[in-house]
């Protein structure tokens, strides 16, 4: 693991980069690093093999300095355009998964000339009529004392797959881990918990402007971000290809079916 | 000096539910299904609570506090301002306390100050004026961003104090709530402004922005062992910390209480209402069946820095006080003093001493208990316990805090 602190404006942004090739920047979700792990997982060292990954853990989240002044989606794609500046960053592949999927579109929704391609994974972000995002806020309050099933339910492909049980273990886990779960909480419900929850009404008539590549993937079993909502990302993009379902997995596809996502992912950035 | 301050505290819970509810129910809280709300059952229910109340006046309790709950079975408060209202013109005598308001739930705090102005013009002079954040419940009830909670709360509290105290029109240049004109049309009759209350569970942020404004502190805790006297004595110091002193009536605490003519019958007489109120009301706020909403990660209105200390003293899966067993263990915690007057009179007496506290905030009918059994043992409390609660008080608050000016509010009052 390598990681580093970038300064900008008097806050300090916590990345890690790995591998070597193209620049590709991964935006996290709910169930990944900074989120839950402190460093890589399979998914991330898969695509290191190809590409050079940096992924900042976002406002709060991780050692990245909490920001008051993050109200709305807006104020987070600002705070990404100072991280690219700081990074030296003119054009490269996004990558998002999670509420990072919401990040990443909108970004590429503004500036469509700094994406090379775009991948959207079990992303938030859009408004569909009758079909809610799922309340993640709610599943994270314990159960019965102390019971995470429903939050694994909603993140992963069921309660008991492995990979959520660690990651989101009944009763007390690992004090830094369930920081770091707490951190990621606490900036989703900056930006997306009213409205309830994680979307901007305003994106879906803004995501023809995205004109790179766009691959668009759901778990078969997403249980917190409707499957309609990656069938209309993949509608409205128009450099999209049709929505692939990785069968048996949950939101977390990423963390369930890492090589079969991988694989998917550099193929898409290879063609 | 003035003896501790009796409060005849009311949460309004919703008392038809069928025996059943905490075997069918996951939660008494935001998700419970409304199609249970009883109307041929509940009609009449308010009159019930509001005549309690006005009672609580006659009988000579220092006053009546009411407080806010959304979507629940809890408390049928969603506006505590208009019970509030109505107590103004049924009540003479006592202070209406509004423990409180929920600021962040509220879309311009100046409405707040507008009805809190009203109902103190209205009572002539009568109003606490109690300010509170809101938890995690509230959080759901009207999707209240947490993350920032707080500095929202602040800000609305101080516009609100601000608009009750200083001469509009004016603005107001808030992060939350930016307002062009500020121009309070009633102004509150209490000067410089009604007492504000603002409630906290010991967390030290809180206790020192009540401290930095000169406000009392309410602890929301509903045990009082150990706890109740430590938090004390945390105010205490954190008072003295901004060159200020503490004494008794900077402080108070929420209890319940029931009173009979004899220990045995006590206890028989309430203790339906009792477990109606631990195993139904509480479930979703106070106890671990279900869910709790009350306290968690997904709330997240703590700095994380505060949470990380949180964490290392959290033992997942810990009783709540839902979550009680038997009586012993009810007993045991505090929450409940029940007992012939001499009982009840012995353990708040005890509380009083070792807690140092001029403001006791009780709840007399709990669940589902009849109206009858409320009276009676109010009406007990406020002539067999409440006379030797003051008599012993005033002597001990004599005592410990000579010269303390307990009384700005009144003498300041037109």
């Amino acid at each position: 693991m390598s990681g580093r602190t970038l300064q900008i404006n008097e806050r300090k942004v916590w990345i890690l980069e790995t591998g070597k090739g193209a620049p590709l920047l991964y935006f996290h979700g709910f169930a990944d690093v900074h989120s839950v792990k402190e460093s890589w997982m399979p998914f991330h060292e898969k695509l290191a093999q190809h590409a050079q990954v940096i992924a900042p853990a976002h406002p709060g989240c991780a050692q990245t300095d909490e920001n008051k002044d993050i109200d709305i989606i807006e104020d987070v794609v600002f705070h990404y355009l100072e991280v690219f500046d700081a990074l030296k960053l003119t054009q490269f592949d996004l990558v998002g998964s999670c509420v990072g999927g919401w990040i990443a579109a909108e970004i590429a929704a503004r500036h469509p000339e700094k994406i090379r391609k775009l991948v959207l994974i079990g992303a938030t972000g859009l408004f569909v009529e009758g079909a809610l995002i799922g309340d993640v806020f709610m599943m994270a309050q314990p159960e019965y004392g102390s019971s995470y099933a429903s939050l694994r339910e909603m993140l992963f492909s069921s309660a008991n797959q492995p990979n959520a049980l660690e990651m989101f273990p009944d009763g007390k886990g690992e004090l830094e881990d369930e920081v770091r779960r707490y951190q990621m909480l606490r900036f989703g419900s900056r930006i997306g918990f009213k409205p309830p929850y994680f979307y901007n009404r305003s994106l879906k008539n803004r995501l023809h402007r995205i004109t790179s590549p766009a691959l668009v993937v759901w778990g078969e079993k997403d249980a917190f971000v409707p499957r309609s909502h990656g069938e209309t990302y993949a509608k409205l993009i128009s450099g999209a290809e049709e929505l692939k379902v990785i069968s048996d997995a949950g939101h977390s596809v990423h963390v369930e079916k890492p090589d079969e996502i991988a694989k998917l992912v550099l193929d898409f950035l290879a063609e | 000096m003035k003896p501790v301050q009796l409060f005849c505290w009311h949460f309004m819970a919703y008392p038809y539910l069928d025996k059943d509810f905490d075997e069918k129910q996951y939660s008494g809280w935001v998700t419970v299904p409304n199609s249970l709300w009883d109307n041929r059952k509940a009609r009449g229910l308010y009159q019930e609570y509001i005549d309690q109340l006005a009672y609580a006046d006659e009988l000579g309790f220092d006053g009546m506090v009411l407080n806010e709950h959304h979507q629940n079975i809890y408390g049928l408060m969603p506006s505590p301002n208009l019970i509030a209202s109505a107590l103004t013109q049924r009540t003479t005598r006592g202070k209406i306390v509004i423990l409180g308001n929920l600021l962040p739930l509220h879309m311009n705090p100046m409405r707040v100050a507008e009805e809190y102005a009203m109902l103190d013009q209205m009572s002539n002079g009568r109003l606490i004026a109690g300010f509170a954040p809101g938890g995690g419940p509230e959080t759901f009830n009207y999707d209240v961003p947490s993350a920032n909670t707080r500095e929202k709360f602040w800000e609305a509290a101080d516009l609100i104090v601000r608009s009750w105290t200083e001469d509009g029109p004016f603005a107001h240049e808030g992060r939350y709530f930016p307002l062009r004109y500020v121009n309070l049309w009633p102004k509150p009759l209490q000067k410089p402004f009604p007492p504000v209350w603002i409630p906290g569970s010991r967390s030290p942020s809180t206790m020192a922005e009540v401290a930095k404004r000169g406000y009392c502190y309410f602890l929301s805790s509903r045990s009082h062992g150990g706890e109740t006297h430590r938090a004390q004595q945390e105010f205490a110091a954190v008072l003295e910390k901004h060159g200020d002193q503490y004494h008794p009536f900077r402080f108070g605490i929420l209890m319940s209480t029931y009173v009979a003519e004899t220990d045995q019958q006590a206890r028989e007489e309430c203790e339906e209402g009792v477990w109606y109120f631990l195993k139904n009301c509480l479930k979703g706020h106070l106890r671990r069946e279900g869910r709790q909403l009350t306290y968690g990660p997904g709330v997240p209105y703590i700095p994380t820095a505060a949470w990380r200390e949180y964490l290392k003293g959290y033992t997942p899966g810990r009783k709540l006080l839902g979550d009680v067993e038997n009586w012993e263990e009810l007993d045991a915690s505090q929450s409940i003093i029940v007992g012939s007057p001499e009982t009840v009179h012995r353990r708040i007496q005890n509380l009083i001493e070792k807690a140092k506290v001029g403001n006791l905030l009780i709840q007399f009918q709990l669940g589902n208990m009849p109206d009858q059994l409320a009276r009676k043992s109010m009406k007990l409390f406020a002539e067999k316990v409440a006379p030797a609660l003051r008599h012993d008080s005033l002597k001990q608050f004599t005592d410990e805090f000579p010269g303390a000016n307990v009384e700005q509010a009144a003498e300041a009052l037109h």
